[in-house]
Protein backbone atom coordinates (compact mmCIF):
# COMPACT_ATOMS: atom_id res chain seq x y z
CA UNK A 1 0.00 0.00 0.00
CA UNK A 2 1.00 3.14 -0.94
CA UNK A 3 0.76 5.47 2.65
CA UNK A 4 1.61 8.64 0.94
CA UNK A 5 -0.94 8.09 -1.82
CA UNK A 6 -3.27 7.00 0.73
CA UNK A 7 -2.65 9.92 3.36
CA UNK A 8 -3.24 12.31 0.26
CA UNK A 9 -6.25 11.02 -1.04
CA UNK A 10 -7.46 11.16 2.69
CA UNK A 11 -6.63 14.49 2.97
CA UNK A 12 -8.44 15.59 -0.55
CA UNK A 13 -11.17 14.00 -0.10
CA UNK A 14 -11.77 15.98 3.68
CA UNK A 15 -10.67 19.10 2.37
CA UNK A 16 -13.07 18.77 -0.81
CA UNK A 17 -16.17 17.81 1.04
CA UNK A 18 -15.78 20.83 3.95
CA UNK A 19 -15.09 23.31 1.13
CA UNK A 20 -17.91 22.00 -1.07
CA UNK A 21 -20.34 21.88 1.80
CA UNK A 22 -19.75 25.86 2.35
CA UNK A 23 -20.71 26.17 -1.10
CA UNK A 24 -23.49 23.82 -1.83
CA UNK A 25 -25.57 24.58 1.00
CA UNK A 26 -26.47 28.15 0.34
CA UNK A 27 -26.45 26.92 -3.84
CA UNK A 28 -29.40 24.65 -3.09
CA UNK A 29 -31.19 26.74 -0.93
CA UNK A 30 -31.34 29.23 -3.89
CA UNK A 31 -31.69 26.60 -6.06
CA UNK A 32 -34.76 24.79 -3.76
CA UNK A 33 -36.10 28.19 -2.46
CA UNK A 34 -35.04 31.17 -4.99
CA UNK A 35 -37.55 32.37 -7.43
CA UNK A 36 -34.71 33.81 -10.36
CA UNK A 37 -36.22 32.89 -14.09
CA UNK A 38 -32.32 31.55 -14.70
CA UNK A 39 -32.44 29.17 -11.53
CA UNK A 40 -32.87 25.90 -14.63
CA UNK A 41 -29.84 27.35 -15.70
CA UNK A 42 -27.40 27.54 -12.30
CA UNK A 43 -29.14 24.27 -11.75
CA UNK A 44 -28.38 22.73 -15.17
CA UNK A 45 -24.18 24.33 -14.86
CA UNK A 46 -23.91 22.64 -10.98
CA UNK A 47 -25.28 19.30 -12.79
CA UNK A 48 -23.17 19.13 -15.32
CA UNK A 49 -20.06 17.70 -13.88
CA UNK A 50 -22.24 14.59 -13.29
CA UNK A 51 -22.31 13.91 -17.35
CA UNK A 52 -18.84 16.03 -18.06
CA UNK A 53 -16.26 13.78 -19.38
CA UNK A 54 -13.77 14.18 -16.34
CA UNK A 55 -11.05 15.13 -19.41
CA UNK A 56 -13.00 17.62 -20.65
CA UNK A 57 -13.20 19.61 -16.95
CA UNK A 58 -9.72 18.52 -16.53
CA UNK A 59 -8.20 20.50 -19.80
CA UNK A 60 -10.47 23.33 -19.09
CA UNK A 61 -8.85 23.34 -15.66
CA UNK A 62 -5.34 22.94 -16.61
CA UNK A 63 -6.10 25.94 -19.22
CA UNK A 64 -7.01 28.11 -16.69
CA UNK A 65 -4.96 27.34 -13.57
CA UNK A 66 -1.73 26.72 -15.85
CA UNK A 67 0.91 29.38 -17.14
CA UNK A 68 -0.41 29.66 -19.91
CA UNK A 69 -3.64 31.52 -19.72
CA UNK A 70 -3.83 35.57 -17.93
CA UNK A 71 -6.15 34.20 -15.20
CA UNK A 72 -3.42 31.33 -14.75
CA UNK A 73 -0.47 33.51 -14.79
CA UNK A 74 -2.20 35.78 -12.29
CA UNK A 75 -3.16 32.67 -10.16
CA UNK A 76 0.88 31.75 -10.63
CA UNK A 77 1.79 35.70 -9.07
CA UNK A 78 -0.89 35.35 -5.81
CA UNK A 79 0.72 31.84 -5.02
CA UNK A 80 3.99 31.98 -6.02
CA UNK A 81 3.44 28.65 -7.94
CA UNK A 82 1.30 27.09 -10.82
CA UNK A 83 -2.00 25.77 -9.26
CA UNK A 84 -2.51 22.95 -11.45
CA UNK A 85 -0.07 19.85 -10.37
CA UNK A 86 -0.50 20.76 -6.71
CA UNK A 87 -2.52 19.94 -3.64
CA UNK A 88 -4.49 23.32 -4.25
CA UNK A 89 -5.38 22.48 -7.82
CA UNK A 90 -6.70 19.05 -6.88
CA UNK A 91 -9.09 20.56 -4.34
CA UNK A 92 -10.31 23.15 -6.99
CA UNK A 93 -10.82 20.12 -9.78
CA UNK A 94 -12.44 17.88 -6.60
CA UNK A 95 -14.67 20.61 -5.86
CA UNK A 96 -16.22 21.15 -9.14
CA UNK A 97 -15.90 17.41 -10.19
CA UNK A 98 -18.04 16.25 -7.06
CA UNK A 99 -20.47 19.73 -6.91
CA UNK A 100 -23.95 17.42 -8.32
CA UNK A 101 -22.79 15.07 -5.42
CA UNK A 102 -23.37 17.68 -2.86
CA UNK A 103 -26.37 20.07 -4.34
CA UNK A 104 -28.56 17.42 -5.69
CA UNK A 105 -28.78 15.22 -1.97
CA UNK A 106 -29.39 18.27 -0.54
CA UNK A 107 -31.57 20.35 -3.06
CA UNK A 108 -33.93 17.44 -2.78
CA UNK A 109 -33.59 17.24 1.47
CA UNK A 110 -34.72 20.98 1.33
CA UNK A 111 -37.12 20.69 -1.30
CA UNK A 112 -38.92 18.00 0.45
CA UNK A 113 -39.15 20.41 3.30
CA UNK A 114 -43.34 21.09 4.29
CA UNK A 115 -43.77 25.05 3.18
CA UNK A 116 -45.57 25.38 6.29
CA UNK A 117 -42.70 25.42 8.58
CA UNK A 118 -40.79 27.56 6.54
CA UNK A 119 -43.89 29.58 6.05
CA UNK A 120 -44.47 29.80 10.08
CA UNK A 121 -40.48 31.08 11.07
CA UNK A 122 -41.20 34.03 7.84
CA UNK A 123 -44.54 34.95 9.70
CA UNK A 124 -42.27 34.61 12.99
CA UNK A 125 -40.00 37.44 11.67
CA UNK A 126 -37.04 35.07 10.73
CA UNK A 127 -34.66 36.08 7.91
CA UNK A 128 -33.40 33.88 5.87
CA UNK A 129 -30.10 32.98 7.33
CA UNK A 130 -31.57 32.21 10.80
CA UNK A 131 -34.02 29.96 8.87
CA UNK A 132 -31.51 28.30 6.91
CA UNK A 133 -29.10 27.84 10.10
CA UNK A 134 -32.37 26.91 12.61
CA UNK A 135 -34.68 25.65 10.93
CA UNK A 136 -33.78 24.33 7.71
CA UNK A 137 -30.41 23.01 8.50
CA UNK A 138 -31.42 20.96 11.75
CA UNK A 139 -34.00 19.43 9.45
CA UNK A 140 -32.11 18.34 6.88
CA UNK A 141 -29.23 17.11 8.73
CA UNK A 142 -29.57 13.56 7.12
CA UNK A 143 -29.70 15.15 3.44
CA UNK A 144 -26.30 16.94 4.59
CA UNK A 145 -24.62 14.06 5.97
CA UNK A 146 -25.24 11.85 2.67
CA UNK A 147 -24.13 15.05 0.37
CA UNK A 148 -20.89 14.96 2.59
CA UNK A 149 -20.68 10.76 1.95
CA UNK A 150 -20.77 11.26 -1.63
CA UNK A 151 -18.34 13.91 -1.79
CA UNK A 152 -16.20 12.53 -0.05
CA UNK A 153 -16.53 8.99 -1.93
CA UNK A 154 -16.63 10.26 -5.18
CA UNK A 155 -13.63 12.50 -4.53
CA UNK A 156 -11.41 9.33 -3.15
CA UNK A 157 -12.59 7.78 -6.59
CA UNK A 158 -11.68 10.62 -9.12
CA UNK A 159 -9.35 9.33 -11.61
CA UNK A 160 -9.58 11.39 -15.12
CA UNK A 161 -9.55 15.08 -13.56
CA UNK A 162 -6.29 14.29 -11.17
CA UNK A 163 -4.41 13.02 -14.09
CA UNK A 164 -4.87 15.20 -16.07
CA UNK A 165 -4.37 18.23 -13.88
CA UNK A 166 -2.51 16.39 -11.45
CA UNK A 167 -0.19 14.64 -13.57
CA UNK A 168 1.55 11.57 -11.18
CA UNK A 169 3.43 13.75 -8.42
CA UNK A 170 3.84 11.11 -5.44
CA UNK A 171 3.33 13.30 -2.02
CA UNK A 172 1.49 16.28 -3.77
CA UNK A 173 -0.63 14.80 -6.54
CA UNK A 174 -0.65 11.40 -6.91
CA UNK A 175 -3.86 9.67 -5.37
CA UNK A 176 -5.02 5.71 -4.57
CA UNK A 177 -6.69 5.44 -7.53
CA UNK A 178 -3.28 7.01 -9.43
CA UNK A 179 -1.21 5.21 -7.53
CA UNK A 180 -2.86 1.60 -8.57
CA UNK A 181 -2.65 2.75 -11.92
CA UNK A 182 0.91 2.95 -11.66
CA UNK A 183 1.24 0.06 -9.55
CA UNK A 184 -0.82 -2.01 -12.63
CA UNK A 185 1.98 -0.61 -15.51
CA UNK A 186 4.83 -1.79 -12.91
CA UNK A 187 3.54 -5.56 -12.86
CA UNK A 188 3.26 -4.71 -9.00
CA UNK A 189 -0.59 -6.89 -9.12
CA UNK A 190 -0.42 -7.86 -5.62
CA UNK A 191 -0.15 -3.87 -4.44
CA UNK A 192 -2.78 -2.83 -6.94
CA UNK A 193 -5.02 -5.29 -5.59
CA UNK A 194 -4.55 -4.36 -1.88
CA UNK A 195 -5.72 -0.72 -3.61
CA UNK A 196 -8.35 -1.67 -5.53
CA UNK A 197 -10.20 -3.57 -2.43
CA UNK A 198 -9.61 -0.81 -0.61
CA UNK A 199 -11.28 1.77 -2.82
CA UNK A 200 -13.74 -0.80 -3.33
CA UNK A 201 -14.68 -0.91 0.49
CA UNK A 202 -14.50 2.72 0.91
CA UNK A 203 -17.33 3.11 -2.18
CA UNK A 204 -19.70 -0.19 -1.08
CA UNK A 205 -19.13 1.80 2.83
CA UNK A 206 -20.36 4.80 1.92
CA UNK A 207 -23.24 3.34 0.08
CA UNK A 208 -24.23 1.04 2.63
CA UNK A 209 -24.42 4.40 5.13
CA UNK A 210 -26.12 6.33 2.46
CA UNK A 211 -29.00 3.61 1.95
CA UNK A 212 -28.97 2.76 5.65
CA UNK A 213 -30.22 6.56 6.56
CA UNK A 214 -32.72 6.09 3.94
CA UNK A 215 -33.93 3.16 5.14
CA UNK A 216 -34.32 4.98 8.92
CA UNK A 217 -36.04 7.62 7.47
CA UNK A 218 -38.54 5.71 6.13
CA UNK A 219 -39.51 4.18 9.43
CA UNK A 220 -39.36 7.24 11.20
CA UNK B 1 -12.71 21.15 12.76
CA UNK B 2 -11.14 24.58 11.25
CA UNK B 3 -8.06 23.23 13.06
CA UNK B 4 -8.03 19.60 11.83
CA UNK B 5 -8.48 21.44 7.84
CA UNK B 6 -5.79 23.70 8.51
CA UNK B 7 -3.87 20.89 10.08
CA UNK B 8 -5.15 18.79 6.73
CA UNK B 9 -3.78 21.87 4.40
CA UNK B 10 -0.57 22.06 6.02
CA UNK B 11 0.86 19.07 7.16
CA UNK B 12 2.70 18.31 3.50
CA UNK B 13 4.22 21.75 3.18
CA UNK B 14 7.26 19.70 5.40
CA UNK B 15 7.97 17.19 3.33
CA UNK B 16 7.57 18.65 0.00
CA UNK B 17 11.27 19.58 -0.65
CA UNK B 18 11.81 16.14 -2.40
CA UNK B 19 13.62 16.50 -5.94
CA UNK B 20 10.87 16.07 -7.99
CA UNK B 21 11.73 13.28 -11.30
CA UNK B 22 10.09 13.21 -14.30
CA UNK B 23 10.89 9.88 -15.77
CA UNK B 24 10.31 8.32 -19.18
CA UNK B 25 8.49 5.05 -18.84
CA UNK B 26 10.94 2.98 -20.16
CA UNK B 27 13.25 4.23 -17.00
CA UNK B 28 10.42 2.47 -14.56
CA UNK B 29 12.17 -0.88 -15.01
CA UNK B 30 15.65 0.67 -14.24
CA UNK B 31 15.56 3.94 -11.94
CA UNK B 32 13.96 2.81 -8.53
CA UNK B 33 17.38 0.65 -7.41
CA UNK B 34 19.83 3.25 -8.99
CA UNK B 35 17.74 6.42 -7.52
CA UNK B 36 18.21 4.27 -3.95
CA UNK B 37 21.73 4.07 -3.98
CA UNK B 38 21.90 8.07 -4.99
CA UNK B 39 19.94 9.28 -1.50
CA UNK B 40 21.88 6.36 0.27
CA UNK B 41 24.91 8.43 -0.88
CA UNK B 42 23.33 11.97 -0.92
CA UNK B 43 20.76 11.84 1.60
CA UNK B 44 18.50 13.95 -1.37
CA UNK B 45 14.45 12.23 -1.84
CA UNK B 46 13.86 11.30 -5.04
CA UNK B 47 9.88 11.73 -6.26
CA UNK B 48 9.60 10.09 -9.63
CA UNK B 49 6.87 10.43 -11.60
CA UNK B 50 6.67 7.65 -14.74
CA UNK B 51 4.85 8.69 -17.84
CA UNK B 52 5.17 8.73 -21.81
CA UNK B 53 7.52 11.59 -22.78
CA UNK B 54 5.59 13.69 -24.53
CA UNK B 55 2.94 13.38 -20.57
CA UNK B 56 5.44 14.32 -19.26
CA UNK B 57 6.76 17.65 -21.33
CA UNK B 58 3.32 18.50 -21.88
CA UNK B 59 2.83 18.71 -17.82
CA UNK B 60 5.92 20.80 -17.94
CA UNK B 61 4.79 23.03 -20.36
CA UNK B 62 1.46 23.51 -18.11
CA UNK B 63 3.56 24.00 -15.09
CA UNK B 64 3.88 20.77 -13.37
CA UNK B 65 6.71 21.51 -10.84
CA UNK B 66 9.55 18.91 -11.86
CA UNK B 67 13.18 19.01 -11.21
CA UNK B 68 14.83 17.21 -13.67
CA UNK B 69 13.21 16.15 -16.60
CA UNK B 70 14.60 12.66 -18.43
CA UNK B 71 13.02 11.60 -21.60
CA UNK B 72 13.22 8.65 -23.92
CA UNK B 73 14.05 10.73 -27.06
CA UNK B 74 15.89 14.46 -27.83
CA UNK B 75 12.93 16.30 -29.24
CA UNK B 76 10.72 16.16 -26.02
CA UNK B 77 13.64 18.00 -23.85
CA UNK B 78 14.18 20.19 -26.88
CA UNK B 79 10.07 20.67 -26.93
CA UNK B 80 10.96 21.98 -23.28
CA UNK B 81 13.70 23.84 -24.03
CA UNK B 82 12.18 26.42 -26.43
CA UNK B 83 9.51 26.73 -24.59
CA UNK B 84 12.48 28.67 -22.54
CA UNK B 85 11.48 26.05 -19.42
CA UNK B 86 15.18 24.49 -19.09
CA UNK B 87 18.62 25.70 -17.94
CA UNK B 88 20.06 24.25 -20.72
CA UNK B 89 20.32 25.19 -24.87
CA UNK B 90 20.99 21.46 -25.78
CA UNK B 91 19.56 17.90 -23.90
CA UNK B 92 22.29 16.01 -22.33
CA UNK B 93 22.16 12.52 -23.88
CA UNK B 94 22.76 10.32 -20.87
CA UNK B 95 21.68 6.51 -23.15
CA UNK B 96 20.19 4.87 -25.83
CA UNK B 97 16.74 2.37 -25.39
CA UNK B 98 16.80 -0.66 -28.03
CA UNK B 99 13.64 -1.60 -29.04
CA UNK B 100 12.61 -5.72 -28.92
CA UNK B 101 10.06 -8.21 -30.24
CA UNK B 102 8.77 -9.72 -26.98
CA UNK B 103 5.88 -12.13 -26.05
CA UNK B 104 4.62 -14.50 -23.64
CA UNK B 105 6.56 -18.15 -23.13
CA UNK B 106 3.39 -19.67 -23.48
CA UNK B 107 2.17 -17.98 -26.70
CA UNK B 108 2.11 -19.74 -30.36
CA UNK B 109 5.31 -17.93 -31.60
CA UNK B 110 8.43 -20.38 -29.69
CA UNK B 111 11.46 -19.44 -32.01
CA UNK B 112 10.95 -15.33 -32.01
CA UNK B 113 12.45 -13.72 -34.88
CA UNK B 114 11.21 -10.45 -36.87
CA UNK B 115 9.48 -13.45 -39.15
CA UNK B 116 6.94 -13.87 -36.18
CA UNK B 117 5.48 -10.53 -37.89
CA UNK B 118 4.84 -12.16 -41.14
CA UNK B 119 2.94 -15.34 -39.48
CA UNK B 120 -0.68 -15.08 -39.67
CA UNK B 121 -1.11 -16.30 -36.51
CA UNK B 122 -0.12 -12.85 -35.20
CA UNK B 123 -3.54 -11.67 -34.31
CA UNK B 124 -2.64 -9.08 -31.76
CA UNK B 125 -0.08 -6.73 -31.75
CA UNK B 126 1.26 -4.05 -28.51
CA UNK B 127 2.46 -0.92 -30.23
CA UNK B 128 2.96 2.12 -27.81
CA UNK B 129 1.42 5.20 -29.00
CA UNK B 130 3.66 6.82 -31.76
CA UNK B 131 2.72 10.73 -30.70
CA UNK B 132 3.68 10.29 -27.29
CA UNK B 133 5.97 7.40 -26.68
CA UNK B 134 9.60 7.65 -28.50
CA UNK B 135 9.94 3.62 -28.45
CA UNK B 136 6.40 3.90 -30.46
CA UNK B 137 7.88 5.80 -32.94
CA UNK B 138 10.72 3.97 -33.20
CA UNK B 139 8.59 0.77 -33.70
CA UNK B 140 6.66 2.32 -36.21
CA UNK B 141 9.88 3.93 -38.44
CA UNK B 142 11.04 -0.03 -37.82
CA UNK B 143 8.21 -1.42 -39.14
CA UNK B 144 7.72 0.72 -42.30
CA UNK B 145 11.38 -0.09 -42.82
CA UNK B 146 10.75 -3.63 -42.55
CA UNK B 147 7.60 -3.32 -45.14
CA UNK B 148 5.29 -4.71 -42.33
CA UNK B 149 3.52 -1.47 -41.19
CA UNK B 150 0.73 -1.67 -43.80
CA UNK B 151 -0.24 -5.45 -43.15
CA UNK B 152 0.47 -5.17 -38.78
CA UNK B 153 -1.21 -1.75 -38.41
CA UNK B 154 -4.71 -3.46 -38.02
CA UNK B 155 -3.77 -5.51 -35.30
CA UNK B 156 -1.90 -2.77 -33.35
CA UNK B 157 -2.88 -2.95 -29.59
CA UNK B 158 -2.07 1.22 -28.83
CA UNK B 159 -1.05 1.69 -25.55
CA UNK B 160 -0.35 5.16 -23.77
CA UNK B 161 3.55 4.95 -23.10
CA UNK B 162 6.22 1.82 -23.02
CA UNK B 163 5.30 0.53 -19.64
CA UNK B 164 1.64 0.37 -20.38
CA UNK B 165 2.82 -1.64 -23.39
CA UNK B 166 4.61 -4.20 -22.19
CA UNK B 167 2.19 -4.52 -19.48
CA UNK B 168 -0.59 -5.51 -22.40
CA UNK B 169 1.42 -8.07 -23.75
CA UNK B 170 3.01 -9.74 -20.03
CA UNK B 171 -1.01 -9.83 -18.83
CA UNK B 172 -1.48 -11.23 -22.70
CA UNK B 173 -3.98 -8.30 -24.03
CA UNK B 174 -1.60 -8.85 -27.03
CA UNK B 175 -0.02 -12.04 -28.56
CA UNK B 176 3.34 -9.82 -28.98
CA UNK B 177 4.65 -6.43 -28.48
CA UNK B 178 7.20 -3.95 -29.50
CA UNK B 179 8.41 -3.12 -26.47
CA UNK B 180 11.83 -1.21 -24.82
CA UNK B 181 14.58 -3.89 -23.90
CA UNK B 182 14.56 -2.43 -20.47
CA UNK B 183 11.27 -3.57 -20.11
CA UNK B 184 12.43 -7.45 -21.54
CA UNK B 185 15.03 -7.59 -18.46
CA UNK B 186 13.03 -6.40 -15.71
CA UNK B 187 12.73 -9.77 -13.47
CA UNK B 188 9.02 -10.35 -14.33
CA UNK B 189 9.00 -9.99 -17.87
CA UNK B 190 12.28 -12.22 -18.36
CA UNK B 191 10.58 -15.00 -16.23
CA UNK B 192 7.71 -14.39 -18.20
CA UNK B 193 8.49 -14.05 -21.80
CA UNK B 194 11.50 -14.22 -23.95
CA UNK B 195 12.63 -11.50 -27.22
CA UNK B 196 14.61 -10.78 -30.11
CA UNK B 197 16.30 -7.42 -30.97
CA UNK B 198 14.78 -5.94 -33.64
CA UNK B 199 17.13 -4.88 -36.53
CA UNK B 200 19.53 -1.89 -35.33
CA UNK B 201 19.32 -0.30 -38.42
CA UNK B 202 15.84 -0.67 -39.17
CA UNK B 203 14.65 2.53 -36.93
CA UNK B 204 16.91 5.90 -35.89
CA UNK B 205 18.40 5.66 -32.95
CA UNK B 206 16.55 5.79 -29.23
CA UNK B 207 18.94 8.58 -27.82
CA UNK B 208 17.76 9.48 -24.62
CA UNK B 209 17.96 13.16 -23.32
CA UNK B 210 17.86 14.78 -20.08
CA UNK B 211 16.99 18.37 -18.71
CA UNK B 212 17.11 20.18 -15.95
CA UNK B 213 14.18 22.66 -15.29
CA UNK B 214 14.38 26.18 -14.78
CA UNK B 215 11.87 26.77 -12.66
CA UNK B 216 13.14 24.24 -10.40
CA UNK B 217 13.92 24.93 -6.95
CA UNK B 218 16.43 22.80 -6.56
CA UNK B 219 18.77 22.90 -9.35
CA UNK B 220 21.82 22.49 -7.59
CA UNK B 221 20.52 18.91 -6.85
CA UNK B 222 18.99 17.68 -10.25
CA UNK B 223 22.63 18.87 -11.23
CA UNK B 224 23.90 16.30 -8.70
CA UNK B 225 21.41 13.70 -9.77
CA UNK B 226 22.28 13.86 -13.23
CA UNK B 227 25.79 13.70 -12.64
CA UNK B 228 25.27 10.77 -10.45
CA UNK B 229 23.22 9.35 -13.62
CA UNK B 230 26.05 10.04 -16.04
CA UNK B 231 28.87 8.46 -14.11
CA UNK B 232 30.10 5.16 -15.47
CA UNK B 233 29.02 2.99 -12.37
CA UNK B 234 25.89 3.74 -13.42
CA UNK B 235 26.52 3.39 -17.19
CA UNK B 236 27.44 0.10 -16.44
CA UNK B 237 24.10 -0.61 -14.07
CA UNK B 238 22.14 0.99 -16.92
CA UNK B 239 23.88 -1.56 -19.65
CA UNK B 240 23.07 -4.39 -17.68
CA UNK B 241 19.29 -3.39 -17.59
CA UNK B 242 18.98 -2.94 -21.84
CA UNK B 243 20.25 1.25 -21.73
CA UNK B 244 23.37 1.64 -24.09
CA UNK B 245 25.75 4.19 -23.38
CA UNK B 246 24.72 7.69 -25.68
CA UNK B 247 28.15 7.48 -27.73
Amino acid sequence: MDIRALWLTLRLASVTTVLLLCVAIPLSYWLAFGKARWRPIVEAVATLPLLLPPTVLGFYLLILLGPRTAPGRMLIRLTGHPVAFSFAGLVIGSMIYSLPFAVQPITSGFTALSSDVLDAARLLGAGNFRILAEVVLPLTLRSILTAAVLCFTHTVGEFGVVLMIGGDIPGSTRTLSIAMFDQVQDFRYREANHTALLLLAVSLVALIIVYGWRKQVRHA
Amino acid sequence: MYKFLLFLLLVPLAAAQNLRLAAAADLQPVLPPILAQFENQTHIHIDASYQSSATLATQIQNGAPFDLFMAADFSFPQRVISEGLADADQPVAYARGTLVLWTRNDSPFRQLSVDTLKDPAMKTLAVANPEHAPYGRAAEASLKKLGLYDQLKPKFVIAENIAQTAQYVDSGNAQAGLISLTSALSERLHANGHYVEMPADSYPPILQGAVVLKNSGHRTEAHQLLDFLLSPAVGKQFAARGLEPPH
